[in-house]
């Protein structure tokens, strides 16, 4: 399998840091995901030794860095944003075009790809975390739910408790004013969900919405949000099936297009 | 409980409402209306008037909104489509409803001229040049030089040229002439109605005020929106009877008036209740704003016999086209005037030409005057800039400064 | 790269002739009007990163950044070394600054405010004469001298020549053997050098044009004033060239040389005849035809609106613009700063993603 291996893409995001390996075909058939470490080169410098480790070869193909700690993998042939990664590893695995909704632990994108599979347009979210991951994991740790099960719980009850606040800091105080008033917990976890999707919603129409709608990043387990981005949009939602990987192997991919 | 707090409302409040829900309706019906403009709130809306415009102030129906709790919503079509939450309430809330054609109103009759004066700020240049691109109508523009001390001659002859070469613009669309004889009239009644809603104003001077600022903030849409208009006049004149009349009775705006307060800034139009409450259950009355004395003020200015002159003069000096130091001049005499316990300064995010200044202005009452002064973060139109929660905790606070 | 004297530099040569010095803040006025008096306008955009510890107590955070660092860097003593502040009339925020430091938190030396006209009528032209003719009655109680009219013209010419060049130095940025970074620095300099050391180093560097236009992306810049300047290296980085810009500090005040003897009917339709700007009330029309001939002059690839947060005028703008800028074909990008930001991982991710898309 090693042998097969013809280009390596790694995506460093702020939670997590992933590795794929890809054939000469652009077939995912080597990966790693571990949490992301404070030292992000010594983290890069010892996945790429359980790569060279596999396959001595493996020192001379290219390998393209993506995601939040893109420029710190020295070893990598060229850094690429993410944004044109995520778009290129989705495309490869759905062959098609439409809008990616991408909502990472510290930021949010909202991707719109063509039929081609090249970005059309893009917006981020990079300044506030009320449109982010962080706003679910700030108020799982409060309520003392884990961010597993937040979306399960929401999804035991069609009622929703409208949190008004913009900041996830005041939204805390909120929360705390709703339990006070005996707001049962399924009904805040679901208004915090709503709060999210708003911006998120808010950002695919700035780029303007094209069906289908496409998740990635790790809070697509969670299934409430898929639920209510596909209500808000009134259209189907389609994952791919590494969603967490599609950084990682549009770099992959990209680093095949170099060599 | 609210009987035990507040007097009865006024009738002829319900009234005015009564008259701008009218002038509303006859709106919905664009084929019966003749020419449409729409106009910002400190525009010389004395000439439409003469030439029979029907008037639309986007600014009376983004607060109609508000009041109503729909402006989010509304507001958030126009963000979708790349208008910034940065940009002012009253525009992104107007932006949001041609964009989508929501509105309270059900419908609204689209302009044949727009008519914008910089005298209340620079944000209605930019949002009526949105409005020029959409509706492509012509836009009259009256610029007008802010007075940063006092009115230079040039700038008032600045005014008064533009006003004279709006003249011929308006004319064109209404496509009949401006009858002088007609205009003098209305520009009396608009005097007339100005000075009958300083009058109001005035009686709250009285101990227990006899209305509120709240009252007012509802009863001013007329002289606002339907100025030079003879009914106009009739309700404020009668509005001050009954004003008068409870003056005589000795009826307060509350039953319990224990602090008196100025409000400076727009109001909050989706908040007007909470506040009404919150201060009301406490004794505190709002008996005076610079936001509803800006249009009572200016009242002398009018003059029939020369109004063009008179016109730039006017629409030159209301309190917002007036420097920081002016406004705190202004502020210091009305809580002279008004016997005043202190002052809630509404730092609106979306009003820069009222809010910058305040925390200077703020200082120098504490300091300098001693009255207690609290600077309430909000936002006029946008309910997402306003925490009822820090809002309670800041009020009470300052409640306990004033000892309610 | 290119030998170009400092801020610091500037002022001290010229006061060390025998000149005074005015801060002058954002956006128009005459610069001729100054020096017909011996006195040199050095603008202040910023200055960056001064921190909005000291302004905070006068202006809210929902005032932008340009604002709150004046006021901080005035209370810092910053502006110490002028003999005056003006302060032209832009927007609300301006204004506001404007009147506090008039009424509130009164500098040590006089502040001058000054209105500029909205869109461009007749009666804007003699309204701007004689706000000018008042400015130059202040000046005058100032420094005590009076200078005549056709002293004014020559100091009015003097800046149209230099004015003249700073046009070429826009249209001709490609052909000059530089970086984006150095080029900017170079038209930069026009804020605070006086007319005639601007013209023979502007002069000079013209020398140097080459026939072939630099290697890159050719990118267009939007927005108020370019900072933080980094992006200018950021670009450099992604082979991005930058080829004309729409900043009110730079390409909107390429003022063309009037023609009125009357030299305070000059200085006044120097302004009002320059680029359209939002802040002066030109219509999208204009703007939308200024850009698009701009782009199609340098075969630009996309346009970056790179946006001070909070500043009304240009995000009015930004979503009409943007939409016809697209639906012309040329993509666009928008990036929020403030000046007390460095420009961040964030700016660098969304400029790298912009250039991968358009490249």
């Amino acid at each position: 399998m090693t042998v097969e291996i013809q280009a390596i893409g790694i995506d460093i995001g702020s939670t997590s840091t992933k590795l794929v390996g890809t054939n000469s075909a652009g077939e995912m058939i080597w990966q790693i995901l571990e949490k992301t470490e404070p030292r992000i080169e010594e983290q890069v410098r010892r996945l790429l030794d359980q790569a060279w480790e596999m396959n001595d070869r493996l020192k001379d193909i290219p390998v393209i860095a993506t995601g939040y700690g893109r420029k710190l993998a020295h070893q990598a042939t060229r850094a690429i944003t993410e944004i044109t990664c995520h778009a290129r590893g989705v495309y490869q695995e759905l062959k098609h075009g439409g809008t990616l909704v991408d909502i990472g632990g510290q930021d949010s994108k909202v991707i719109r790809i063509s039929p081609q599979g090249k970005v059309f347009d893009f917006v981020m979210n990079d300044k506030c975390a009320a449109g982010t991951g962080r706003f679910l994991e700030n108020t799982a740790n409060r309520l003392n739910v884990s961010l597993d099960d937040m979306g399960a719980i929401g999804m035991e009850t069609s009622v929703e408790a409208t949190i008004s606040s913009t900041c996830t800091v005041f939204a805390e105080s909120e929360i705390i004013s709703l339990l006070a008033n005996g707001v049962i917990l399924p009904e805040i976890l679901r208004g915090l969900h709503r709060s999210l999707i708003k911006r998120i919603v808010a950002m695919v129409h700035s780029v303007g919405f094209e069906a289908p709608l496409m998740l990635s990043g790790g809070v697509v387990q969670n299934p409430l949000i898929a639920s209510m981005l596909g209500d808000e949009l009134d259209t189907e939602v389609v994952l791919p099936r590494h969603p967490q990987l599609m950084g990682a192997l549009g770099a992959a991919l990209m680093a095949l297009e170099t060599s | 409980m609210t009987n035990d707090i507040f007097a009865p409302p006024l009738k002829t409040i319900s009234h005015s409402s009564m008259m701008m829900a009218m002038h509303f309706l006859k709106g919905r019906r664009p084929e019966k209306l003749g020419k449409v403009a729409w106009v910002t709130s400190g525009a010389p809306v004395e000439l439409l008037r003469t030439l029979d415009f029907y008037t639309f102030y986007p600014e009376n129906h983004g607060a109609v909104c508000g009041s109503s709790h729909q402006s989010v919503s509304i507001s958030i079509e126009a963000e979708n489509l790349g208008y910034s939450r940065d940009l002012c309430s009253y525009a992104r809330t107007d932006i949001g409803s041609i964009l989508s054609g929501k509105t309270p109103l059900r419908t609204i009759p689209p302009p044949d001229l727009l008519v914008a004066c910089t005298n209340i700020c620079q944000t209605v240049l930019h949002w009526y040049r949105v409005l020029a691109h959409r509706f492509n109508v012509p836009l009259v523009l009256i610029d007008t030089p802010f007075i940063y001390d006092e009115a230079a001659d040039h700038a008032v002859a600045y005014v008064q040229k533009q006003i004279e070469e709006a003249v011929k613009v308006i004319e064109t669309v209404a496509g009949q002439s401006l009858d002088m004889k007609r205009f003098r009239e209305v520009t009396s009644l608009s005097r007339k109605a100005s000075q009958l809603w300083m009058q109001i104003l005035d009686l709250c001077q009285q101990r227990p005020a006899p209305i509120s600022a709240v009252d007012q903030f509802i009863a001013m849409a007329p002289i606002v929106s339907l100025r030079g208009e003879a009914k106009t006049v009739d309700i404020y004149g009668k509005m001050l009877e009954e004003v008068e009349e409870r003056v005589v009775q000795g009826i307060g705006a509350l039953r319990n008036e224990r602090k008196r307060l100025l409000w400076d800034n727009l109001p909050i139009w989706y908040a007007l209740r909470y506040l009404a409450d919150f201060l009301g259950t406490r004794g505190i009355v709002l008996a005076a704003s610079t936001y509803t004395s800006a249009w009572g003020k200016l009242a002398n200015m009018f003059n029939p016999d020369n109004p063009f002159e008179s016109a730039a003069r006017t629409y030159m000096h209301p309190i917002l086209n007036r420097s920081t130091g002016d406004k705190m001049k202004t502020m210091m005499k009305m809580v002279n005037d008004f016997h005043l316990d202190g002052v809630i300064l509404h730092s609106d995010r979306s009003c820069k030409p009222y809010s910058i200044g305040q925390m200077d202005q703020r200082d120098r009452f504490i300091n300098e005057h001693g009255i207690p002064a609290l600077l309430l973060e909000a936002d006029h139109n946008d309910s997402r800039s306003f925490s009822e929660e820090q809002t309670s905790n800041r009020l009470e606070a300052f409640c306990e400064m004033l000892g309610v | 790269m290119f030998n170009i004297p400092s801020r610091t530099e500037a002022i001290k040569k010229y006061k060390a002739n025998g000149g005074k010095v005015a801060a002058v803040l954002p956006i128009h006025y005459s610069r001729g009007l100054f020096r017909a008096f011996d006195i040199l306008p050095v603008e202040v955009w910023g200055p960056p990163r001064i921190g909005t510890g000291k302004s905070a107590a006068h202006l809210q955070q929902y005032v932008c950044s340009i604002c709150h660092n004046a006021l901080s860097y005035i209370q810092q003593g910053g502006l110490d070394i002028a003999d005056t502040i003006l302060v032209p009339h832009a927007c609300d925020s301006l204004q506001g600054l404007g009147s506090i430091l008039l009424d509130f938190t009164p500098p040590r030396q006089p502040v001058f405010p000054l209105y500029v006209p909205r869109g461009h009528r007749q009666s804007g032209l003699d309204f701007f004469a004689a706000e000018f003719h008042s400015l130059y009655d202040r000046l005058s109680e100032m420094t005590g001298r009076f200078p005549r009219n056709r002293n004014l013209l020559a100091s009015i010419e003097r800046e149209e020549a230099a004015d003249s060049l700073l046009k070429e130095l826009h249209t001709q940025m490609r052909f000059l053997p530089s970086s984006n970074s150095a080029i900017y620095k170079l038209i930069r300099s026009r804020e605070y050098l006086p007319a005639e050391e601007f013209t023979q180093l502007a002069q000079d560097i013209l020398k140097m044009e080459q026939g072939t236009p630099r290697q890159g992306t050719p990118i267009l810049l939007e927005g108020i004033v370019p900072e933080p300047m980094e992006i200018f290296d950021a670009l450099s980085n992604f082979d991005a060239v930058v080829v004309g810009d729409d900043f009110a500090s730079c390409g909107r005040r390429v003022y063309p040389a009037g023609t009125s003897h009357d030299p305070f009917k000059r200085m006044a339709e120097r302004i009002l005849h320059a680029p359209p700007d939002p802040t002066r009330g030109n219509s999208f029309e204009e703007r939308q035809a200024h850009l698009m001939e701009m782009a199609a002059r340098t075969g630009a690839a996309g346009i970056i609106f790179y946006i001070v947060k909070f500043c009304e005028p240009e995000l009015f703008d930004l979503p009409i613009l943007q939409k016809e800028m697209r639906e012309a074909g040329l993509p666009t990008l928008l990036i929020e700063v403030d000046l007390n930001s460095p420009f961040s991982q964030q700016a660098q991710t969304r400029l790298g993603a912009f250039l991968e898309m358009i490249q």
